[in-house]
């Protein structure tokens, strides 16, 4: 009897030893594939891809991120979007970790990341600017581009403007403003504009003013065209003379002038008037360089990133710029062969 | 003290220490490296004491109104009891459950001029969007639980037997609130606007929705930090916690537990 008993114990501590052996050999193995599988022992790019951009680059960087991850399940990219000054500065100021850095004024690039946390810039896109409306605005029936500036002067017109200080959009839509002025020939138009609109129609993103305008706060907002073929807006569209959007008139454009903050508060910087275009680098020690670069060469390919941009409303670069000859002997070598110098 | 005793008296104490350790850490470290020329650059800063004016004024509008539209209903919730009670009190918890950009966007949509209710406003002449006004209902909106749980159960502690006893002597019911219930329950009262206030005061992902500008403190503090750095940014941040200090601190000390015959 007593020996049965023992038996009996004996066997169950076995059998418990069993277990607990089975279980921390499988907690190994697991341990030992995800540390496989988080190192990159896959070949190919994987982990988190943390690209900041322009708010009007919202729509086509996450279908490209779609895309992307589709032809890449080991990447995760994270996007975090805002006024192009505003996430440079958060890059450049803050510290804030990301690989990629897309901006809607390619100079925002050159002036807060170049040199210190970036080497090189490539300009992808371009945009212009248009008057956004909804068929509910008001005088939207009659607006044109023989009447606009009346329109937005009357009283009861809501009209609104991303952030000049934080939002490359803002600072372009006084530009336009500025270059209207003078191509109609109405002096005081400028100044006249300003006055009547109220600070709470100044949003920090361009791309708040689309709630603004949907929901009827705001009749019109100045916006990128991309922005507002995104979303199925209404939109007025400007002689190339004074929509930013054409480099043939960039001496045309340098006349409209507008002084936004700097570094500091209290520091201010002057922006010049110039065609939109987009920039694009990586930042200097990004932490994913791999996945990076092949989102990277996934951009610059016509048949990739740049064709989503065109179907959404966006006219790429094709193929990419850069400045110089030494500008493109910084970008790195996978992707020197879709992108040109410039002239 | 057996060991079984003096285990538990160690968890509690490590309890206590962990607790205070993760409120206190983070705000003293902003505290010590916050240099004192930020401070007084912040404090000389029109901008600034511009986003405190606007801070205190909406905070202190919205703690007034719960006074008036709070205090009848937390005197309801605390007296009578009606069917659809628990349905009453479960809507004024309602605001502290919904995430506050998802406040905004309600009250962006209710004011706009597509909704009825936008239009009523319009013909008023009542702007919501990017106004005091605006400010001030967001605020009202998160503080007003607070203030009507804090006085409904400041209600409930007066007995109730002495407003029966005033009433049996011939006071009419507004004379009992006014004469029995209030003079018991004003720290109450005192204590659900701070709360309120306090609340109104902290909140920043329902009113940048609704009004960037003009600039509540704690706008102004994302603001700064997004475009300038920590650096400019601290020292509002400092300002606004010594504030709100303050003010918790005034709440204790009204909140001591009455005196017996006071």
């Amino acid at each position: 009897m007593c020996r049965h008993l023992v038996f009996r114990m004996a066997s169950r501590q076995i059998a418990a030893g069993l277990q607990g052996a089975c279980m921390v050999l499988l907690a190994a193995v697991m341990l030992v594939l995800t540390a496989i599988s988080s190192s990159g022992w896959c070949n190919g790019p994987a982990g988190r891809l943390i690209i900041f951009h322009a708010g009007s680059l919202s729509v086509p960087f996450s279908q490209m991120e779609r895309q992307f991850e589709a032809l890449h399940p080991e990447v995760d990219i994270q996007r975090e979007a805002g006024g192009s000054t505003k996430m440079a500065r958060m890059i450049s100021e803050l510290g804030k970790p990301a690989d990629i850095m897309a901006a809607a004024d390619y100079l925002v690039i050159d002036e807060n990341l170049i040199p210190e946390k970036a080497s090189w810039n490539v300009r992808f896109a371009t945009n212009r600017l248009v008057l956004c409306y909804t068929e509910r605005s008001r005088y939207a029936d009659q607006i044109n581009s023989g009447n606009w500036f009346e329109i937005l002067a009357r009283d009861d017109v809501a009209w609104g403007h991303s952030d000049p200080n934080l939002d490359p959009c803002g600072y372009r839509s006084l530009m336009v403003m500025q270059l209207a002025e003078k191509y109609y020939k109405r002096p005081g138009l400028y100044q006249r504009l300003i006055e009547g609109r109220p600070v709470r129609n100044v949003r920090p993103k361009s791309v708040e003013l689309i709630a603004m305008l949907r929901t009827g706060h705001l009749d019109y907002a100045w916006e990128y065209l991309s922005v507002a073929v995104q979303h199925g807006l209404k939109y007025l569209e400007l002689p190339d003379e004074i929509n930013l959007g054409n480099p043939n008139y960039d001496d045309l454009y340098a006349q409209a002038r507008v002084r936004v903050t700097g570094k500091r508060p209290g520091t201010w910087i002057e922006r010049r008037g110039r065609s939109c275009v987009y920039g694009i680098t990586m930042i200097d020690g990004a932490p994913n360089r791999e996945a990076a670069l092949a989102f990277l060469e996934y951009l610059f390919d016509p048949e990739g990133g740049l064709k989503i941009l065109a179907a959404n409303g966006q006219p790429p670069i094709v193929p990419c710029r850069v400045s110089s000859q030494e500008v493109l002997h910084r970008v790195p070598e996978t992707l020197r062969k879709w992108v040109a110098v410039d002239r | 003290m057996n060991g079984a005793a003096l285990a538990f008296k160690g968890v509690m104490a490590t309890g206590v220490l962990v607790s205070a350790l993760v409120i206190l850490l983070p705000l003293s470290e902003l505290f010590v490296q916050t240099s004192l020329q930020g401070m007084v650059d912040a404090l000389k800063d029109p901008q600034v004491l511009d986003s405190l004016k606007v801070s205190f004024s909406a905070a202190g509008l919205a703690a007034a109104c719960s006074f008036v539209m709070g205090t009848p209903f937390a005197y309801l919730l605390a007296r009578s009891s009606f069917p659809g009670k628990k349905l009453a009190e479960g809507i004024v918890d309602l605001p502290i459950m919904i995430p506050h950009p998802v406040i905004g966007i309600a009250i962006l949509v209710a004011s706009s001029p597509h909704c009825w209710f936008g239009r009523l406003l319009q013909q008023a002449g009542i702007e919501v969007m990017g106004t005091l006004t605006g400010i001030t209902a967001v605020m009202l909106f998160v503080g007003l639980p607070f203030y009507v749980n804090t006085v409904k159960n400041g209600f409930e502690a007066v007995p109730e037997r002495l407003e029966k006893v005033a009433r049996s002597l011939g006071a009419p019911v507004h004379s009992v609130f006014f004469r029995v219930t209030l003079p018991l329950a004003w720290r109450s009262i005192l204590v659900g606007l701070i709360m309120c206030m306090a609340r109104a005061l902290s909140e920043f992902g329902a009113v940048v929705i609704v009004a960037y500008h003009p600039m509540i403190a704690p706008v102004l503090i994302f603001d700064r930090f997004t475009a300038y750095g920590m650096r400019f940014a601290m020292p509002v941040a400092v300002l606004l916690i010594m504030v709100s200090l303050g003010l918790f601190v005034l709440l204790r000390l009204l909140n001591r537990p009455l005196r017996v015959g006071a």
